[in-house]
């Protein structure tokens, strides 16, 4: 019964037709891809920003948006999300991100993502209009895809489907390593670090194997290339094709020093292009991820130092110190838990802001970068002419909490700020 | 956990060094020893001093000492005499030798998978046989008594050490056919060990234990309380369940308390403040952060001879934090922080490695600061105090038990030999120390013999 | 100042006399007297003066508060930091238990949450058991010992836990506790959490009756054996007296109501619901047994009985009556509760007072500690932070942590030290490499060593 309220919702909710013209007139618009443009219009037509500037004429079927003392921008991007593949943590059945198996590539998140999730209008009202959704897993897990938040359908949601392959890169796992807490209902674990001879061996293995499905997949893509006799189609290995012909990149999540440096060892060995996942220690490889001119989406900016030891803002100015490298960066909530919904994004990014990274690069970071570094920065980022009308109007700042969103355009489609949780303000609110 | 000693040169010392105690059993009833340097702890050293040994016990002790005619006499120039050592908190002697007790609370003293059925409380007694002694445990035939003889250990503190409520320690002499002969106290104290459940059985968690034994200690006064009034008024009242867990923890003495870093000594002198309890702790690497507590609530403590450090196979990329850093640096400086404050401590084996490995180990002490008489008194007369048994042990002084040590040198020296060890009286010579194992290499030791151990 | 105190002996219990502080010409936000622009002056550990012209004291530090906001000390009313151990799980009644046995001073998230702004924090047993342990408030003051940092004159608490955490024990197919072939633990549904708080205050209040009617034997001159002490009932028993403040972690609207059922039923008062996150539904019934809020700002889907829950909880809640707090539960999200504040004039339009008073004044009343903590005020503890901008801002960050009049953090002191501390570790580390090297004898791999547990 509930779902079948939760679905009626939805539908309701997106009310708007595709198709209408809107023209933003009067707002100060933050471009991201030039100046700011004081007391200026955007038109939005088709989905597609159709103009943008001052003293844009308003065609007749345009419905006018009056944005004036208002700020617009593009769509925020969370560059990695598991939005529409988990809708609660806690409960089994609700959560698509864990496939079996250690090689999976044919896996597209798309498939997964649920448009009827309610993490969806929940997100997508603090202003983010785009995100990379993506399976997790142990190594491969499948391809990450770029929706839009909205949408009938998933056909209507996606971007791009296969944005990129998520590899989980193998690390030297000694027991307790990752998150060492002595706790006592456990029992307590083992040394911290200990059994380092045999982790390592197990990592050379895994990281044998994994050469050796590359090495597969180029095999397979030589004889399917030479029609070899003995060529049988592999869904796997066929998936794979894009990855090793450059056409697509890796997205590699890599969380140590260690681990970064062996992703980009193994970028260089495979000849792939990578794109560095949540990697809160990059700002240590700052100068060999610059080198190799690899981006990287940054994970919670909210998050603890990794080692004791380490300052209590690490985590804070690590953006800052990419930033400073000249490493192309975007912003990800990599929302496995309650506290990193990926609707705080903006929040997120300012926290890097009040801890050094220049605020027009932080705002570039959740647009403009985000899209460029997964390959729709001719479709999205910006506002720009030919573009998706992605758009959000607000009266202040998006990474300050208390700014409002006036008007939210995913797609060209005005979309309702309405959600579950709004519903149940209004209703409990007038509880007498 | 069962121990297992490794190392070949254990092996070969047990076999070569048999004879020493049918040489014992033969002996003469009196020794003399000579012209030694005689260290006799409980006041100024001897330069050229004499000690006369009858029936097992120390019958004087001096610079001018009459050489009964009866005496095999021991010419010990060049040589010194120190009370036998003792191992403060061991496990030496106990049939099935199992680990010593873990001086941290966190993890390490956690429970194998829990047998039986889930404990849902205190009431339930979990982990508690307070009730064994060591005594009736002690195998004389176990290995580890001659190797520790062999390193000038001539006494052991025993404990059981397999439950939160262990059981009772008891003081040992390490030479001896049979078991009896060895007990020099039986019932020493009781020693509490930290363990853990989990979510399967109460006491799950570290505060589950100390409520834990919380309860027991309220419980054992009420035990004592309800018996006396029962006793005295049987009629019309009801009778006392009797508790043989609650009979062990009235019996004990003392107990013995791990703590090793600050905030375990803190939390373990507030709990044994708490519950009005005679307490030890064991543990002490970080005991020197503490000393004021510690002098103040007149609480010895057990230091442990097993140094923090860094295992050798940890991943190279995981830097200890700075806290662990500094615990593991100043670990070996506690003990002489402890002497100058005038805080009471002995040393305990812990599992440090082989008995000869103790003096080596204690000798890092003394290199952070400890002056070398406190570090022999750590491992003779101090214990004996801590156990209330230094009436009869610990220094060298008329009428004492006979455990000596007799060496070619100071005993921290890093070459010294041991010549001579008297237990109960009984002279036992050991036999120089194996070469390092690694030369051997591992792969020379039957499994079998592992197994045995 | 992170290792500042750490190695000097915790035995000294009085600061070294501190310097009076004069912050001047700074946005002074008290909470609950309106927003002043001017000084705040701490002395001997109280806020001594706030106005806009203070004089200094002579000797006093002088602050130049210009551009910059003083606020309050943040109080969080649950966490879990410090602590050795969070759940005995191997009960549903684990009130024999207490976090005061197993504080950690050391943990190093105590200083994070300092750099966060938090001054006092509410700690907790964890949410296993339907009635768990027994509860402490302690102030942040890193550097001493775990007995120095606790809130002297706050009173105690007990934990207890509603819906799913309680009842998953008593699940085969939860978490799994309950090993194969034992017996799950009771309770495994609403129903039987509870009972089994109803049971355990049916025994407390005839424990109480045994202790009555032995202390009237005994009066009347007759024989009797004293009753058991049991360290199970005895904080039950503190509970129905109003000794000992509860506070409840439960999640739906039924469990809430339930609960007020039940502690009216045994004529005691829940002092705060945690979490609560669909407390919103059932204000009106929250208002009036008494009881307050404490929520997260918005948390929401990491589990079933979370899927009802708004941002716009702490609102609703302020608006219908209910005294409210937002925590943190969690070591990160402490260090920002500031920013979680903001989130409630985003969420539900409360203003900035409002906002700020929700981890402030609000959790300080929650947990009676008002009187001395929660806002600026003359005569208060000189619990104070100094920011760069404005704290409901995201653009700001903490400067500086006053606790009782003494400096427990400065950002520009955190930063100098750190290549202090990365020089100082660098030595040790070299150090104990030198001495192993030292120790190995030639040719061999190892020194002997018998097996046994790991060393530290």
């Amino acid at each position: 019964m509930r779902y079948l309220v939760l679905l009626v919702c939805a539908i309701i909710r997106v009310t708007v037709a595709s198709g209408q013209t809107y023209l933003i007139r009067g707002a100060n618009i933050h471009t991201m891809a030039g100046p700011d443009i004081q007391n200026g219009s955007v038109l939005i037509r088709d989905g597609r920003i159709a103009g943008v500037g001052h003293n844009l004429a308003a065609p007749k079927d345009a419905k006018l948006i009056d944005a004036r003392g208002l700020q617009v921008y593009p769509g925020m991007i969370d560059a990695g999300t598991e939005i529409g593949l988990v809708e609660v943590n806690a409960v089994r059945e609700t959560e698509d991100t864990d496939e079996l198996g250690r090689y999976n590539p044919q896996l597209v998140a798309l498939t997964a993502v649920n448009p009827s999730s309610e993490h969806i209008p929940v997100t997508r009202v603090n202003g983010i209009t785009t995100v990379a959704t993506m399976p997790e897993g142990q190594l491969i897990s499948g391809q990450v895809s770029l929706i839009h938040l909205d949408g009938w359908t998933t056909r209507d949601m996606g971007i791009k489907a296969r944005a990129a392959l998520h590899i989980r890169m193998p690390f030297i796992q000694t027991e307790g390593r990752r998150v060492f807490v002595p706790d006592n209902e456990s029992g307590g674990g083992a040394e911290p670090g200990a059994g380092f001879a045999n982790a390592k061996r197990d990592f050379d293995k895994q990281m044998s194997d994994l050469n050796d499905f590359f090495e597969s997949a180029r095999r397979y893509k030589l004889a399917r290339d030479t029609k070899a006799p003995d060529f049988k189609p592999d869904l796997r290995l066929e998936a794979m094709v894009p990855v090793i012909e450059g056409a697509e990149p890796v997205l590699v999540t890599a969380i140590r020093e260690r681990e970064i440096r062996d992703a980009i060892a193994f970028a260089d060995k495979q000849r792939v292009k990578i794109i560095l996942c949540e990697a809160p220690e990059a700002w240590k490889v700052a100068k060999e991820i610059k080198a190799h001119d690899i981006p990287v989406i940054l994970g919670p900016v909210l998050a603890l130092p990794l080692d004791e030891d380490d300052p209590y803002d690490r985590a804070f100015t690590t953006a800052a110190d990419l930033d400073k490298a000249g490493i192309r960066f975007a912003f990800a909530t990599l929302t496995g838990s309650a506290s990193l919904s990926s609707r705080n994004l903006p929040y997120q990014a300012a926290q890097a802001v009040a801890f050094g990274l220049p605020h027009d690069d932080a705002l570039k970071a959740l647009t403009r970068n985000a899209a460029e570094i997964w390959g729709i920065g001719n479709q999205a980022g910006t506002i720009e002419e030919g573009k998706f009308a992605d758009i959000i109007v607000t009266d202040g700042d998006p990474l300050e909490t208390r700014t409002r969103i006036h008007d939210l355009f995913i797609n060209g489609k005005l979309v309702d700020l309405n959600n579950r949780q709004k519903d149940l303000y209004d209703k409990y609110i007038n509880r007498p | 956990m069962k121990l297992r000693f490794r190392p070949t040169l254990i092996l070969a010392a047990i076999i070569t060094a048999s004879t020493a105690a049918d040489m014992a059993a033969q002996g003469p009833g009196a020794y003399v020893l000579r012209d030694a340097r005689v260290v006799i702890v409980s006041g100024p050293v001897i330069e050229h001093g004499t000690v006369v040994v009858r029936d097992g016990l120390i019958e004087a002790v001096g610079s001018s000492v009459a050489i009964p005619a009866d005496a095999w006499v021991i010419d010990c120039k060049g040589l010194t005499v120190y009370p036998g050592l003792i191992d403060a908190l061991s496990t030496w002697g106990l049939s099935g030798a199992a680990a010593a007790p873990p001086a941290q609370g966190r993890g390490r003293g956690a429970a194998g998978p829990p047998t039986g059925p889930p404990s849902r409380g205190p009431e339930d007694r979990p982990s508690n046989t307070s009730y064994l002694k060591a005594a009736d445990e002690i195998s004389p035939t176990a290995p580890a008594i001659e190797m520790a003889r062999n390193a000038g250990f001539t006494t052991a503190v025993v404990f059981p050490n397999q439950n939160i409520f262990s059981g009772q320690g008891s003081v040992i002499d390490l030479a001896g056919e049979r078991a009896g002969q060895m007990v020099v106290a039986d019932s020493v104290g009781q020693c509490v060990i930290l363990k853990t459940n989990g979510f399967r059985s109460f006491p799950g968690s570290l505060m589950g234990t100390i409520a834990y034994i919380r309860q027991i200690y309220l419980d054992a006064e009420h035990y004592t309380v309800a018996k006396s009034v029962y006793e005295k008024h049987p009629q019309g009242l009801q009778r006392p369940q009797y508790d043989r867990t609650l009979e062990g923890v009235i019996m004990s003495p003392r107990v013995l308390l791990p703590a090793e870093r600050q905030v375990e000594v803190l939390r373990m002198l507030a709990l044994a403040r708490e519950l009005k309890l005679n307490a030890v702790l064991y543990g002490g690497h970080e005991a020197w952060k503490a000393v004021n507590e510690l002098k103040a609530s007149n609480t010895p403590v057990l230091v442990s001879l097993r140094w923090p450090q860094r295992m050798a196979d940890n991943d190279p990329a995981l830097q200890d934090p700075l806290r662990v850093l500094e615990f593991r640096d100043k670990a070996p400086s506690s003990p002489g922080i402890l002497a100058r404050a005038g805080v009471k401590f002995a040393f305990y084996s812990d599992n440090a490695g082989a008995p000869r490995e103790l003096l080596r180990n204690a000798k890092k002490a003394i290199d952070a600061g400890l002056p070398p008489d406190d570090a022999i008194r750590a491992m003779t007369l101090s214990p004996a105090e801590i156990f209330g048994v230094a009436d009869r042990l610990g220094s060298i002084d008329k009428g004492k038990i006979a455990n000596l040590v007799v060496a070619d040198g100071d005993l921290f020296q890093d070459r010294v030999k041991i010549k001579y060890v008297f237990v109960d009286g009984a002279k036992f010579e050991p036999l120089p120390e194996a070469p390092p194992p690694g030369r051997a290499g591992r792969g020379a030791i039957p499994s079998a013999a592992e197994e045995q151990n | 100042m992170r290792f500042g105190l750490l190695g000097l002996c915790c035995a000294s219990l009085a600061v070294a006399a501190d310097l009076p502080v004069l912050i001047q010409n700074a946005t002074i936000l008290t909470v609950t007297n309106g927003v002043i622009r001017g000084s705040i002056l701490l002395e001997n550990g109280k806020i001594a003066a706030i106005g806009e012209k203070v004089l200094a004291p002579a000797g006093a530090m002088v602050i130049d508060g210009s551009g910059k906001y003083v606020m309050p000390g943040i109080i969080d009313c649950h966490s879990h930091i410090m602590i050795e151990a969070i759940n005995e799980g191997s009960v549903s009644v684990s009130s024999m238990v207490g976090i005061g046995d197993v504080l950690n001073p050391e943990d190093i998230a105590i200083y994070r949450a300092l750099a966060g702004g938090v001054t006092t924090a509410n700690i907790l047993h964890g949410s296993a058991n339907s009635i768990g342990g027994k509860t402490l408030v302690m102030k942040m003051r890193w550097g001493r010992s775990a007995e120095e940092m606790k809130f002297q004159g706050a009173m105690p608490g007990i934990k207890f836990a509603l819906g799913e955490n309680p009842k998953r024990a008593g699940n085969i197919t939860g978490f799994g506790f309950a090993a194969p072939g034992q017996a799950a633990r009771y309770p495994a549904t609403r129903m039987g959490v509870e009972d089994v708080i109803r049971e355990a205050f049916n025994d407390a209040k005839v424990y109480r009756a045994s202790w009555d009617e032995y202390k009237a034997r005994t009066a009347r001159g007759e024989i009797a054996i004293p009753p058991a002490r049991d360290l199970k009932l005895e904080p039950l028993v503190e509970v129905l007296e109003g000794k000992r403040l509860v506070h409840a972690h439960c999640y739906r609207q039924d469990e809430i109501l339930m609960l007020l059922r039940v502690a009216d039923d045994y004529g005691f008062k829940i002092r705060t619901l945690q979490h609560a996150l669909e407390a919103y539904k059932v204000a009106k019934e929250i208002a009036a047994h008494g009881a307050g809020v404490s929520t997260f700002s918005d948390w929401w889907a990491y589990k079933m009985e979370a899927q009802d829950a708004i941002p716009y909880n702490a609102a609703i809640l302020v608006r219908k009556g209910v005294l409210t707090s937002l925590n943190s539960d969690d070591p990160e999200l402490m260090r920002h509760l500031d920013k979680e504040a903001a989130k409630t004039m985003k969420y539900g339009g409360l203003s900035e007072t409002e906002a700020l008073s929700l981890v402030t004044i609000n959790p300080a009343r929650q947990l009676m500690i008002d009187n001395r903590v929660g806002s600026l005020e003359v005569g208060k503890d000189a619990d104070v932070l100094l920011y760069d901008g404005h704290p409901l801002s995201n653009f700001s960050k903490v400067l500086k942590v006053w606790i009782d009049g003494h400096e427990y953090f400065d950002r520009d002191a955190d930063i100098q030290q750190r290549t202090r501390l990365e020089i100082e570790k660098k030595a040790l580390i070299g150090k104990a490499a030198a001495e192993r090297s030292l120790s190995r004898p030639a040719g061999s791999g190892q020194t002997v060593r018998v097996q046994g547990g790991p060393a530290l």
